[in-house]
């Protein structure tokens, strides 16, 4: 069951300050080179809600870059999580896209502990995108503009208000001992809302079907010399995966602190170099560039939907803010779908 | 109730360990009573300092007192692990992979190249306890092919299973020891002498990837259906429990859902470990 609310803009400061007194407050905030970024606010009146897809995605939130698994001395090893309670406010749909696919994988089979602890003190507080960037496509896989579900709470802009949506409890908790502020919407409110999300849908520019991408690949439409054309194109930055909020993999090493102890930690690492694969006696298994990005592909429009009946991508389009080789996903996505078109048409 | 943790490991202690071939160890370590595994599985062995690696586990079941691990030394943790010696502290995690599937029935053909003796020696020593126990004498056939006589492992264990009446073929690369009995060149060039229906035989195969290859080519062309075709996979792991990515391949994360696959599988899901394909 939903609950909405309206909650004026002016309130909105007001609001953060309450939230910060008991948890770690989250938000999109403008840094000094004008990229806006998730950090801990500390300045209200400061969040920016406004400006493009945050760069980079909340993920590292939940899975931070590096993070310590454990430490160990003589006496043994302990444990290392993070129990601290924190608000993400203001990540996008898309982003909450990508958090629910992770905790598909990360709270099903063979539970992550790490992820667990950090995941149940998090309230993920959206606002829904009004002006979709030139790279968003999440239109198309049903994980954004807004969203229907799978928030905690959702704002949506109304230019001097918020239409506000509670879905779980804890998000509710975070509204419920503001009745003042939070108030019941009227019928314009819910017109006005009506009206933001259409207008909103229309201004997508990219329009991609991962779907019929995927029974492309599946049906063998798409060759190695096409995977090769992409594969030449990848500077192996590894760009697309620290910035895309769905990919999971991660490196584990010892830091010695000395003779006997030290600290086990884990941290963010990409398919896209050669190395990942490197076993101790010398072989790579994908050692070409084509392995690499043909798999990282794969991953996401083959092998997600075949294990978790999602693809392994939410359309938040960082990928291609971020290649510089413009292999992004909706890129080959969308040359996997004009190549298969041109070939029908010839045929 | 907490989540036990899936990457902390448990710290045990190493009860013996011997070398068994320059740069090989076979380490006896001490498990608790109720860590219980199946012939093909691993474990995730912590030298902490160094790092975790994935090692094949080489006691068999039910009938091992401790967990045998043989490592050679090739990388970073398993020459830390090699350095290790009788009563120092270790830390595993496991065990973790899918098991060989067995086939009592069947004639059996074992292709062992180098160290890959050590995840299907437990199989073996299975087997050939079964087949002493029973009436029913399907035929063993144990291939192991090694780089030089000094390198093979396990020689009277190897001796043993030929008394207990199986076919054992030894094979190396190269000889300068007039004293060596055993054949020389490629465990596939001596198929010949496998004394085995192709037609109607299980293989388990390990060793290095081009043996893998060549033997799974050789087997399926000489009529051996391809779910009998049995091998287990080397892959870089850091987890061990289907998170870290590493392993991925094909769809397939041969931690989780190997190491051991049938070539069927293979074919099906396009799992190409190893610098050339397997199929």
């Amino acid at each position: 069951m939903i609950q909405t609310y309206i909650l004026n803009k002016n309130h909105l400061s007001f609001w953060l300050r309450q939230l910060k007194s008991a948890h770690e407050l989250i938000a999109p905030w403008r840094d000094a080179s004008g990229d806006i970024v998730l950090t801990e606010l500390s300045r209200m009146h400061e969040t920016a809600l406004d400006g493009p897809a945050l760069m980079p995605s909340p993920k590292e939130f939940l899975l931070p870059q590096m993070e310590q698994l454990f430490c160990y001395s003589e006496e043994g090893i302990e444990e290392a999580v993070n129990k601290q309670s924190r608000v993400l406010f203001g990540i996008r749909p898309c982003d909450i896209s990508a958090i629910k696919i992770l905790d598909t994988f990360y709270l099903g089979k063979n539970k992550d502990t790490y992820y667990e602890t950090r995941r149940n003190k998090t309230i993920l507080v959206s606002i829904a995108c009004n002006q979709p960037d030139p790279t968003c496509f999440c239109l198309g896989l049903g994980t954004g503009p807004f969203l229907k579900s799978g928030f905690d709470l959702q704002f949506t802009d109304l230019g001097d208000r918020f239409f506000v949506e509670a879905e779980s409890e804890n998000g509710m908790s975070l509204v419920r001992d503001f009745p003042h502020i939070f108030i019941e919407p009227k019928t314009v409110d819910s017109e006005d809302l009506y009206e933001a999300r259409l207008a909103s849908q229309s201004r997508f520019e990219k329009r991609v079907n991962l779907e019929q991408v995927r029974k492309s690949i599946q049906a063998g439409k798409v060759s190695d010399a096409f995977w090769e054309s992409v594969a030449v194109r990848c500077f192996e930055c590894g760009g697309c995966v620290y910035n895309c909020p769905v990919c999971t993999c991660f490196n584990v090493i010892d830091r010695p602190a000395s003779v006997d102890t030290g600290k086990r930690i884990r941290l963010w690492d990409t398919c896209m170099f050669k190395g990942f694969t490197r076993t101790a006696g010398g072989v790579i298994p994908a050692e070409a560039k084509i392995h690499r990005t043909k798999r990282w592909f794969h991953h996401k429009l083959l092998h997600w939907p075949e294990q978790f009946g999602v693809f392994g991508c939410v359309g938040c389009g960082r990928c291609a803010v971020s290649c510089p080789g413009s292999i992004d996903m909706a890129t080959v996505a969308l040359k996997i779908k004009g190549s298969d078109q041109t070939e029908e048409k010839e045929a | 109730m907490p989540t036990p943790n899936i990457y902390l490991p448990f710290k045990t202690s190493i009860r013996d360990v011997k070398e068994v071939a320059k740069d090989v160890k076979l380490f006896s370590i001490v498990v608790p009573g109720d860590f219980t595994y199946q012939a093909g599985q691993f474990v995730m062995v912590s030298v902490l300092g160094a790092g975790e690696a994935p090692i094949s586990i080489t006691s068999t079941p039910g009938v091992s007192r401790d967990l045998e691990l043989c490592v050679r030394t090739v990388g970073h943790v398993s020459s830390a692990l090699n350095s290790l010696t009788t009563g120092d502290g270790i830390w595993v995690r496991g065990p973790y992979g899918r098991p060989f599937p067995v086939n009592g029935r069947q004639d059996t053909l074992f292709i062992c190249g180098g160290i890959g003796i050590v995840p299907l020696r437990p199989l073996i020593n299975q087997m050939m306890n079964t087949r002493a126990k029973t009436n029913k004498k399907a035929t063993v056939t144990i291939m192991y092919g090694s780089r030089n006589p000094s390198e093979v492992l396990f020689l009277d264990e190897v001796a043993a299973w030929q008394d207990q009446g199986a076919n054992v073929v030894l094979t190396v690369d190269t000889c300068q020891i007039e004293s060596w009995k055993g054949c020389t060149g490629l465990v596939t060039e001596h198929f010949g002498k496998a004394k085995v229906n192709f037609k109607n035989s299980t293989a388990y195969i390990c060793g290095p990837h081009v043996m893998i290859q060549a033997a799974m080519r050789d087997l399926s062309l000489m009529g051996m259906s391809d779910d009998h075709i049995i091998t287990t996979l080397e892959a870089h792991m850091k987890c061990g429990v289907g998170k870290c990515g590493h392993c991925f391949c094909g769809g397939k994360l041969i931690c989780e859902e190997g190491p051991v696959f049938s070539l069927e599988e293979i074919k099906k899901y396009n799992i190409k470990p190893g610098r050339d394909s397997l199929v």
